[in-house]
């Protein structure tokens, strides 16, 4: 199935790895927000939201009707506004925290004192009932994405590691003249021609010449380039990873520095001594479904948004949600800053496993993490070993 | 002398009965309705398992569609490469690649249970729903099974005639099984670990050798299933086995009532027509979609709030409860044909097909709202009863 | 006396060891399954075999037998789901063929009636909604346009004896499935010959990477084909990754192919990928121009697309700007029909003249049955569709045609604009 020899075929280059690793963390940063919604949740009822990524998949489509109200849904906003993008994220944010109070206080909440399997029953039914009922009401044929211009941070910061070697960029440099001077007579000819793609013998002589020049320079480029290892960022994801981290700052401050966040903490140390020790339980659940929910919001608006052409139906949320849970288990369900760990490490898996040729592999890898966590680590990487006691 | 005079009439009368079932769907009904009788024996099946994880140990599997894949495929794969060079006829060949398919996914079923069984029911769900993406991944990318191009399975059972008597006599096969086992000792230790896990190893029970067993088993029975299904259909990829199968087959058994066989067969046998039925219904208004969607919201809420003030004989209460749900549908749907005066609503419309996912979805959480034990619960629905009783 | 019921019903492990015992009452139709379907085996498998005089198996069924006052067709389309703008554009040519037929008096005195099943864009419902159909009689079955929906319906009709048209199943081994299947779509083997051909001989491209979806049938095989005729060329594939139907971000799979620096790439998925694909490699930093197949034919690969994959090249079946009658004829009847709106993909044309085909071996049909009608069918030759001429006598249900190919522009540029039409040539 798997053998040595064509891992060994797939050609590894370590080029590429600088690169495939700022991929990875870039990717896990969007993982990590939608597992602190997860690892959240769990901490205080020890429920598997499984509703979540849906949650997400609505902070999307909440991102995209903003977009079309202020630019109309026109696909291509000629003036970009600058409030667009921050309107959209709040209002994600605002959407999904709502969505997340609704879901608690009328599915999860009447469900408390049930046995816990049929609080995970509806929280899949919940999931179910999104994905397809949303395709009911929500636009999903074709499915619609964010217009590209809505987001004006478009080029690329490029980065050298290393210099492309001097004398392959002078060997390629070489060869522009000649390739131009082809191009140039090619053009001239092209004008005399009715149809570029039937061409005439001399155009057709012209054009021969002209790609055999293209294709050396191309060539030789290229070499030049792969000489040199380097890192290109587009700026729109750059703003995304720096959102991300100003939100996990935020919610750090929340739950370690204000009354709400300890009572919190307290709530998910003990439910029910928390609740005797006169803490309002039901407003601190409230509190961490909305905390939660928003956070999925803006990871869905940004991916939404400054990833180009992503397109939104209402399976958006299925396989972020359900990586995301599994960097959740991999943090260690229940801890925090452990969740951040597994969304950064889930998306770097998942760079790696394609940086190592074996991109049909992707979406499973996930889950091979899992399944070694759980056999060596059930309680997760930064997760404590608790004992259930009768 | 009795036990066995029994043990082997109810033997025959299994067999019968899957003979005639055999009997009455082909001389009695056209291709498509054959078709179903198929399928539902196919659901009855893997309903029957993953009630025997789920329902009967208390786990919480929501992959089961894998195992039956993994069935399929395996099955599938032995028939093409060893079929014809055995001596046996297709039909006694049929068998032997269910006992492939059994094997094979009993393995994978280890493979899958044996870590994530340790500890809580949660984690076997993540696990289960993963694991189905794996087999999914790997069926579509391993040239050998055809990728994503699917595999023939040659020879195949004709779709006319198909053997109908061997898939129900599975599903009754499992049926029996389930409902046998939970007669031994080894069934009441898989009813103490779903009734509490502290306790019954407190008890002496294996808890993991326990819930691995009743994996192990369910997915045997999976695989079986699935060893059918690729002869039935000659014909396998990898979208045949999507998370919608497994969802099915859980809103199956959670509908029926986790824990009763009796309940999953019934609710096998109605949700695996109900596509179907669904599929003759080109067009709903979208209107009455929403009225009745409101319409049936309004009657859980005020229903639990109601039920809990209501006192008084069980029929009078039935009875009150079953009028305000009819108030509020009829409410509903009045409210739906209102909405079509609405410019926006009035010409959209939407079909069977698509609200079909949705019906399943809904039924799982008004389920859990409303009786989260599900239909029957955990009782049972058998003869004995009346034959142990004489009648009042 | 008191029966024992309890621990007793039935015991499965013993009924399981009676499972190899042969059973009485039971028909002995499995002795015959043995040989009946043999041949077609190897179908599944992806590499593509020649549209030569190799003979395809006869169905086994005998077929569904005209009654009733209408005469019944099936026309199976996605009508639901990702593929929904060809299934609706399908149905919607396949009408105007019927409804051609019926005003001028149907076939025999008979109308024509049109029986629709929806395959919501997925393989398994296809097969159910073909089961449905064939049980209702219908004489043939059109549609669909996806090759991995097309197999399933193949499939299930090969035991009934019932012809299937398909409409743009273009995955070359698809009519292998039996003597009883037909398309009126070029194959993948051309299309990707054709492409293949395009992007080295006139767009100078010398190395190129591939990029495959790992779910769809169609896309396997366009590669394989792609990558065959090309290298034949002379040319060399740098670079070949995949993903999978319905993911959204491609980032770390474009890394590794602007590692290889290609010149050209060759996009074989469906549109609803392709468009953020593209601009996903432009914000990467790709600068190599995009090449693909039929599956890019819908005009919602702008909207993801953008900037990014105007001035890409795909290979289609007909153009609506081209200079000929039958377009002129069609699009008129299309645009009564639709309020005005042009077919936005190919599917129109293809879903007509796919009806058109049935329709008119129809008309040739003596006595009304799936097996004659079969027969016709193969007997077309020369008929003048909208998307050109279309000849199955002796050609194994695979029609040679010609195929454009087509650079994207902006909507107020006419979408896909022609650039270059191939005749049909031999691509092995």
């Amino acid at each position: 199935m798997i053998d040595v020899t064509s891992l060994l075929v797939a050609g590894i280059e370590f080029g590429s790895l600088p690169q495939q690793l700022l991929n990875g963390i870039l990717i896990g940063g969007v993982y990590a927000l939608i597992a602190l919604g997860y690892t959240m949740v769990y901490g205080v009822l020890r429920l598997i939201n499984f509703a979540h990524g849906e949650v997400y998949m609505l902070g999307a489509y909440t991102a995209l009707f903003v977009s079309w109200i202020i630019y109309g849904r026109a696909q291509d906003p000629v003036t970009v506004v600058w409030y667009a993008l921050p309107l959209m994220l709040l209002s994600a944010m605002t959407v999904c925290a709502l969505i997340g109070i609704v879901l608690e206080r009328f599915a999860y909440r009447p469900m408390r004192n049930q046995p816990r399997i049929a609080s995970l029953i509806t929280a899949i039914g919940l999931s179910l009932l999104l994905q397809y009922g949303g395709q009911l009401f929500l636009p999903v044929s074709p499915a619609p994405n964010i217009s590209g211009k809505v987001n004006p941070y478009r080029d690329n910061l490029t980065f050298y590691l290393t210099q492309p070697a001097p004398s392959l960029v002078r060997a390629a440099d070489a060869l522009k003249p000649e390739m131009d001077k082809a191009k140039a007579a090619l053009d001239e000819q092209l004008k005399l021609e009715k149809d570029e793609f039937n061409l005439s013998d001399t155009g057709l002589a012209l054009r021969k010449e002209f790609f055999e020049r293209q294709s050396a320079y191309n060539k030789a480029q290229g070499e030049a380039q792969s000489s040199a290892i380097s890192i290109t960022l587009p700026k729109g994801q750059l703003i995304m990873f720096t959102v991300t981290l100003i939100l996990m700052a935020i919610l750090r401050h929340i739950v370690l520095f204000t009354k709400s966040g300890r009572a919190m903490r307290a709530v998910s140390h003990d439910f029910d001594s928390a609740a005797l020790m006169g803490i309002n339980v039901n407003k601190i659940v409230t509190l961490t479904f909305v905390l939660g929910s928003a956070l999925a919001g803006a990871g869905a608006m940004m991916s939404a948004t400054f990833i180009s052409g992503v397109k939104i139906d209402t399976f958006f949320g299925l396989l972020p949600g359900v990586k995301a849970f599994v960097a959740a288990v991999l943090g260690g369900i229940g801890n925090i800053p452990g969740a951040v760990l597994g969304g950064i490490l889930m998306g770097v898996a998942e760079s790696l496993v394609v940086w190592a040729g074996y991109d049909q592999y992707k979406d499973a890898v996930a889950f091979l993490i899992l399944i070694v966590v759980l056999l060596f680590k059930p309680s997760g990487l930064l997760g404590s070993n608790k004992v259930e006691k009768v | 002398m009795r036990f066995w005079g029994v043990r082997l009439a109810s033997i025959a009368g299994g067999i019968g009965l899957a003979v005639l079932i055999h009997w009455i769907a082909l001389s009695q009904l056209s291709a498509f309705g054959v078709r179903l009788v198929v399928l539902a024996g196919l659901y009855v099946t893997l309903a029957v398992s993953l009630n025997l994880i789920n329902g009967i140990t208390g786990q919480f599997s929501i992959g089961h569609a894998a195992f039956y894949q993994v069935g399929a495929y395996a099955a599938g794969l032995f028939t093409v490469k060893v079929f014809s060079s055995q001596p046996l006829t297709f039909m006694l060949w049929v068998p032997v690649a269910m006992i492939v398919g059994a094997v094979v996914a009993s393995a994978a079923g280890l493979l899958v249970g044996l870590p994530s069984l340790r500890l809580r029911g949660d984690y076997l769900a993540i696990v289960t729903l993963g694991f189905g993406e794996i087999i999914r991944i790997l069926s579509q990318n391993l040239k050998v099974v055809g990728a994503a191009s699917g595999m023939a399975i040659e020879p195949k059972m004709l779709s006319q005639s198909p053997m109908v008597w061997l898939c129900w006599l599975l599903a009754i096969g499992s049926i029996a099984l389930c409902r046998n086992l939970l007669q031994t000792a080894h069934g009441l230790s898989f009813l103490a670990v779903r009734e509490d896990e502290i306790a019954s190893s407190a008890m002496g029970i294996n808890v993991t050798r326990t819930k691995v067993a009743a994996f192990v088993l369910g997915s045997a029975l999976a695989g079986a299933a699935g060893g059918f299904y690729a002869h039935y259909e000659g014909f396998l990829i990898p979208t045949q086995f999507g998370m919608e199968v497994s969802f099915i087959i859980l809103t199956m058994v959670v509908l029926g009532g986790s824990g009763s066989i009796t309940g999953s067969v019934i609710a096998a046998v109605a949700l695996s027509a109900l596509p179907e039925l669904l599929r003759n219904i080109k067009t709903i208004p979208l209107a009455t979609v929403i009225g009745l969607t409101i319409g049936v919201i309004a009657a859980v809420s005020l229903g639990r709030r109601w039920s809990e003030q209501l006192h008084g004989p069980v029929r009078d209460r039935v009875l009150k409860l079953s009028g305000l749900t009819g108030l509020c549908l009829g409410g509903g749907y009045l409210l739906g044909l209102g909405l079509r005066a609405l410019p926006a609503l009035s010409e959209a419309t939407t079909d069977g097909n698509r609200i079909r996912m949705v019906i399943f979805a809904g039924t799982l959480v008004l389920l859990m709202l409303v009786r989260p034990q599900g239909v029957l619960g955990h009782r049972e629905f058998g003869l004995g009863k009346w034959l142990r009783e004489p009648a009042r | 006396m008191k029966i024992e019921i309890k621990a007793s019903s039935l015991a499965a492990l013993a009924a399981t060891s009676l499972f190899s015992l042969s059973l009485v009452g039971c028909k002995s139709e499995a002795e015959k399954q043995g040989g009946s379907t043999g041949t077609t085996s190897g179908t599944a498998s992806g590499g593509g075999s020649a549209p030569s005089g190799v003979g395809r198996p006869a169905p086994t069924g005998t077929g569904n037998v005209q009654s009733g006052d209408t005469i019944k067709l099936g026309m199976i389309a996605s009508l639901t789901g990702d593929q929904k703008p060809w299934g609706d554009d399908s149905l919607a040519g396949a009408k105007i063929a019927v409804e051609e037929v019926n005003s001028a008096g149907g076939v025999n005195g008979k109308k024509i009636e049109l029986k629709i099943e929806d395959s919501a864009s997925k393989p398994e419902s296809a097969k159910t909604a073909a089961e449905k159909l064939l049980g209702e009689g219908v004489l043939a079955i059109i549609g669909e346009v996806s090759s991995g929906n097309t197999e399933q319906i193949a499939r299930a009709a090969f035991e009934r004896g019932v012809p299937v048209v398909a409409v743009g199943a273009t995955k070359t081994t698809l009519t292998d499935i039996g003597a009883h299947v037909f398309r009126v779509c070029y194959i993948d083997d051309f299309q990707g010959a054709v492409m293949a051909r395009f992007a080295f001989e006139e767009r100078g491209k010398k190395n190129m990477a591939i990029i495959t979806d790992k779910k769809q049938p169609y896309s396997q095989g366009l590669s394989e084909n792609f990558k065959s005729y090309y290298t034949k060329l002379g040319g060399q594939i740098v670079a070949e990754v995949s993903y999978q139907t319905g993911e959204t971000q491609f980032q770390n799979l474009l890394t590794e192919l602007k590692n290889k620096n290609p010149d050209g790439i060759f996009m074989s998925g469906y549109f609803p990928e392709v468009g953020p694909l593209a601009a996903q490699a432009r914000a990467a930093g790709i600068t190599a121009e995009f090449y693909g197949g039929d599956g890019w034919d819908s005009s919602q690969i702008l909207q993801s697309g953008g900037e990014a994959i105007i001035g890409s090249f795909m290979c289609n079946h007909y153009n609506n700007k081209e200079d000929r009658p039958e377009i002129a004829a069609f699009l008129e009847k299309f645009k009564a029909q639709s309020g005005g709106r042009e077919p936005g993909t190919t599917m129109a044309a293809l879903g007509y003249d796919a009806a058109k085909v049935a329709l008119e071996a129809l008309k040739r049909t003596t006595e009304l049955n799936s097996v004659n009608l079969m027969k016709e069918i193969e007997n077309t030759e020369n008929l003048s569709g909208v998307t050109g001429t279309i000849t199955l006598k002796g050609k194994n249900g695979n029609p040679p045609k010609r195929a454009l190919v087509v650079e994207i522009r902006p909507l107020n540029e006419g979408f896909q604009v022609f650039r270059k039409a191939y005749e049909y040539f031999e691509s092995k």
